[in-house]
């Protein structure tokens, strides 16, 4: 930050209360501070940079908050606090219901989006609309115009290359459903993104179209400012933590992939293997009709090789709808990362060449340009937006991984589970009539 | 049991030695009740031992080792093949001790000689099988190679299994080529070509011919005979399909072996998720080898498969040999028939039947009555003599039928107990696995529950 008083940002003009960029939005410190536009000390106000709920006295002091540094320590100690206590959540979302709808010019699926809670924002305690893949791929672009410092959830995919999918087959639709499901939770979990206006009406609108056509983004300052950076700029060195983060996001991204590609391997394996098997067990059946007393025992191994190949395909039918579009979505997920990790070099590199420029004009000092703190401004915001995420992505990977790999185990489980059951339970068979001998 | 025909040289055995079971080696044998009744006017009163009868000596046979041999062939090439040894132990009934009393070294040629002499002369029997000469249903990791140790070790152990399997068949163990095989290194080969046997082999020609020509063989032999084509057709189907699924197994558990190592270079990456993914990834390198034994062990199994899907093909040659003896049987029969249609139309003077004696009568002038005499002479001699040989030829069938279902019977019996004791095996194996599986992958769900 620059060595003078703290400046009010441009304001946008008179504005309801509604439509006022929410405090959360990620604006700038002096915003956050009791300053002239800002409303009742009644409103809970917060520092940007994603923190939840966070009550400051008016006219507290900003400045040791104002670093980034703290301000994440802070929003940690808040997502503990959300993690341990359930009360404080007070959105819930869900996807479900999907249905099939016949047009005449197309064909397509909806799926019902229910919405609870207690947030000013929702006149309703409660809402239900049905909404298809379109709609929430344009959420998902909204938001990334309208919150570009902030990690957004990645989509499923939009088109199946796998050849022979069917896309309105019953497990397709169910592997998009949970997908689709995830990705509103996740937004929801997040603490700027779940107050985003998009997100709202897409959530609450009867008729998403019309607002659709409506055009107005609604920019947060940091949204409409970030949108205004030119391209030109090149960022000399990264700062070590941005680094980090990239460097960390290539190699996780590749080792992914590589996870993703055995795991196909391995399915691709165990249907060939299934193929097999359902050869192998009739074979028993047909010897056991040339047989007398051994008729039952070889009819029994027929059986059993049957059941286990069943078993066999609901483990590759689950790895396949649960585990690899999982994997998929977090290597898009960190895809999207990436380029956000772009575009704060570029915010950081505009600051920087107008910093420099400022330094060779050598008149203005020690004043600073507007323009140049607006610049600084925007790369910092970025900083603790994105360090935020971050953080609470890196948090929210471990978890889902934990879940995907024990479910992964656990499936694997079930299914020698099954095998050993039905082998198990042949074995007094076979031996049943040599005793009677 | 009397021997199946009068004309075969075979010398009382020594020892009805008592064998006992097939794969393990050094296992003793022992002998159904079945040996003990098989010659009465042979069995010693008292127990008593005499010496060409040991009834009460039980006798270990093993396979023990396989050793590489080069040598020179019949046309005097270099050549290499695999030389097995084998002991034989007689066990002192008081003490259980055995003592090793021969051990001579076999190649697998001299297996089939001694197969082969067993076909000729025990053509009522259902003669055990030889493992098989080349390797076949094989999935990709195992080697067709006959040299290569895997399969030597195996074929190690299906030679035991045919010695067994011989030493503890009722007839089979009295034979005395049999013991030479067991005791005689030197010489032996000569003596069993001294007996002949090549000789009296029936031809394939014949045996052929005779299948498409019997006109009423023993219902029972044409059931047995397409059951036996039926059972080498599912096993030979089995055992295919088993091997793909041995292969596509094993392509499983390998590609598991990737993540080992995927999980392991993520990991550098991860701060707590570090140690939780290092460690599944070394269970999941413990999966991906555990195949190995897995596959190891069905091989056994389809061993078991393949002893039967090769008794099934003595089983088709003991029906052969009824078809052929029947076919026998039958021709000799209307040979008969026509000579006697012959006889009773020279003495009547009416001509029914074709004779060549009569065309040339015909062509060249009627014959002399001294004439028509003499031939009818000939012939009254000729159906004296074919009603003679048919009459035996009855009694040789209809033995042959009775010894060889009796064997058929026993065979039976062995057979189901064999396979219902393979399908537990593989029952067994298939647990076992299952048991590791649900052991690797509750060690992984802990290593990840740890991230």
């Amino acid at each position: 930050m620059s060595g003078g008083p703290p400046k009010a940002l441009q304001s946008t003009g008179p504005h309801s209360l509604r439509d006022l960029p929410h405090p959360l939005a990620g604006s700038s410190s002096e915003e956050a501070v009791g300053g002239d536009s800002t409303p009742s000390p009644d409103l809970l106000m917060a520092r940007s940079f994603g923190d939840k709920d966070l009550i400051l006295p008016n006219g507290g002091t900003p400045a040791g908050t104002s670093s980034p540094a703290s301000s994440s320590s802070l929003l940690n100690r808040l997502q503990l606090d959300d993690d341990i206590d359930g009360e404080t959540r007070d959105l819930f979302v869900t996807v479900d219901d999907p249905k099939k709808h016949v047009c005449t010019m197309e064909t397509y699926i909806t799926y019902r989006i229910t919405t609870k809670s207690t947030r000013v924002e929702f006149d309703l305690p409660e809402y239900s609309v049905r909404r298809r893949y379109q709609d929430f791929d344009w959420l998902r672009n909204k938001l990334e115009e309208s919150q570009p410092t902030h990690l957004i959830p990645p989509l499923p995919e939009k088109f199946v290359v796998k050849g022979v999918v069917d896309r309105f087959s019953e497990e397709f639709v169910e592997t998009r459903r949970k997908a689709l499901d995830k990705f509103l939770k996740r937004i929801t979990d997040h603490p700027v993104l779940s107050f985003n206006e998009h997100f709202n009406v897409f959530l609450t609108a009867k008729d998403l179209n019309a607002y659709k056509k409506q055009g107005m983004a609604l920019l947060t300052r940091v949204g409409e400012s970030v949108k205004h950076v030119t391209g030109g700029y090149k960022l000399r060195s990264r700062p070590l933590e941005f680094a980090a983060i990239g460097e960390y996001l290539d190699t996780f991204a590749l080792k992914l992939g590589t996870i993703d590609r055995i795991a196909q391997r391995i399915i691709k394996e165990e249907i060939e293997y299934l193929v097999e098997l359902r050869e192998y067990g009739p074979v028993y059946s047909t010897w056991s009709a040339l047989e007398g007393e051994l008729a039952e025992p070889l009819e029994g191994v027929s059986a059993c090789i049957g059941n286990c190949s069943t078993a066999l395909e609901e483990l590759t039918d689950d790895m396949t709808e649960d585990f690899l579009p999982v994997l998929r979505e977090y290597i898009l997920y960190s895809d999207s990362m990436k380029s956000v990790l772009k575009k704060r070099d570029q915010v950081q590199a505009e600051y920087e060449a107008k910093l420099e420029a400022v330094a060779l004009r050598r008149e203005d000092r020690p004043k600073v340009p507007a323009d140049v703190e607006k610049c600084q401004d925007r790369m910092e915001c970025f900083n603790a937006d994105l360090k935020a995420d971050m953080e609470r992505w890196q948090n929210n990977k471990r978890q889902d991984f934990r879940q995907l790999l024990m479910g992964m185990a656990d499936k694997n489980i079930q299914y020698y589970e099954k095998c050993l059951m039905a082998w198990e339970s042949i074995i007094p068979l076979l031996q049943e009539k040599q005793e009677a001998k | 049991m009397e021997q199946a025909s009068p004309d075969l040289e075979r010398i009382l055995q020594p020892a009805p030695v008592e064998p006992l079971g097939h794969h393990d080696a050094g296992l003793e044998t022992a002998v159904g009740e079945e040996a003990e009744g098989v010659r009465d006017d042979e069995r010693p009163g008292d127990g008593t031992m005499t010496e060409n009868n040991f009834w009460l000596k039980k006798i270990e046979i093993s396979v023990s080792e396989a050793e590489k041999r080069t040598g020179r062939n019949a046309m005097n090439m270099q050549e290499t093949y695999t030389a097995y040894l084998i002991e034989t132990r007689s066990v002192e009934h008081i003490d259980g001790q055995s003592v090793l009393t021969d051990s001579l070294w076999r190649r697998y040629s001299e297996f089939e000689l001694l197969r082969n002499y067993l076909l000729v002369y025990y053509p009522h029997i259902v003669v055990p099988p030889l493992p098989e000469k080349r390797a076949e249903f094989v999935w990709h990791k195992l080697s067709a190679d006959n040299m290569d140790p895997d399969f030597v070790e195996r074929r190690r152990i299906g030679l035991e299994n045919f010695l067994l399997r011989v030493a503890s068949h009722p007839i089979l163990c009295r034979d005395k080529i049999f013991y030479l095989f067991l005791t005689q290194e030197g010489n032996w080969k000569e003596t069993v070509n001294e007996t002949g046997f090549q000789l009296k082999a029936d031809s394939r020609l014949k045996a052929l011919n005779a299948t498409f020509r019997v006109k009423n063989p023993d219902k029972r032999f044409t059931e047995l005979k397409h059951y036996s084509d039926e059972l080498q057709s599912v096993i030979s189907h089995l055992l295919r399909v088993r091997a793909r699924v041995a292969d596509r197994l094993y392509g499983v558990y390998k590609v598991h072996g990737n993540y080992g190592r995927v999980f392991s270079e993520w990991s550098a990456i991860e701060k707590e998720m570090g140690d939780g993914l290092q460690s599944a990834g070394h269970h999941m390198d413990v999966y991906a080898s555990s195949i190995d034994d897995i596959l190891e062990d069905e091989e056994h199994y389809a061993d078991q498969l393949k002893e039967y899907l090769f008794y099934a093909e003595a089983l088709r040659a003991v029906c052969r040999k009824h078809e052929l003896m029947q076919y026998d049987l039958e021709m000799a029969a209307q040979d008969l028939a026509s000579k006697k249609q012959q006889c009773e139309e020279l003495a009547t003077g009416t001509v029914r039947t074709f004779s060549l004696k009569g065309m040339t009568t015909k062509l060249f002038g009627q014959e002399t009555p001294e004439q028509r005499e003499a031939r009818i002479k000939v012939l009254e001699e000729q159906i004296s003599e074919g009603e003679q040989q048919l009459k035996s030829k009855n009694l040789e069938g209809r033995e042959f039928v009775k010894n060889a279902w009796a064997d058929i019977e026993r065979f039976k019996e062995q057979k189901n107990h064999d396979l219902k004791e393979a399908l537990i095996s593989y029952a067994v194996m298939q647990i076992s696995m299952c048991k590791k599986g649900i052991q690797v992958w509750t060690n992984a769900k802990e290593c990840f529950s740890k991230m």
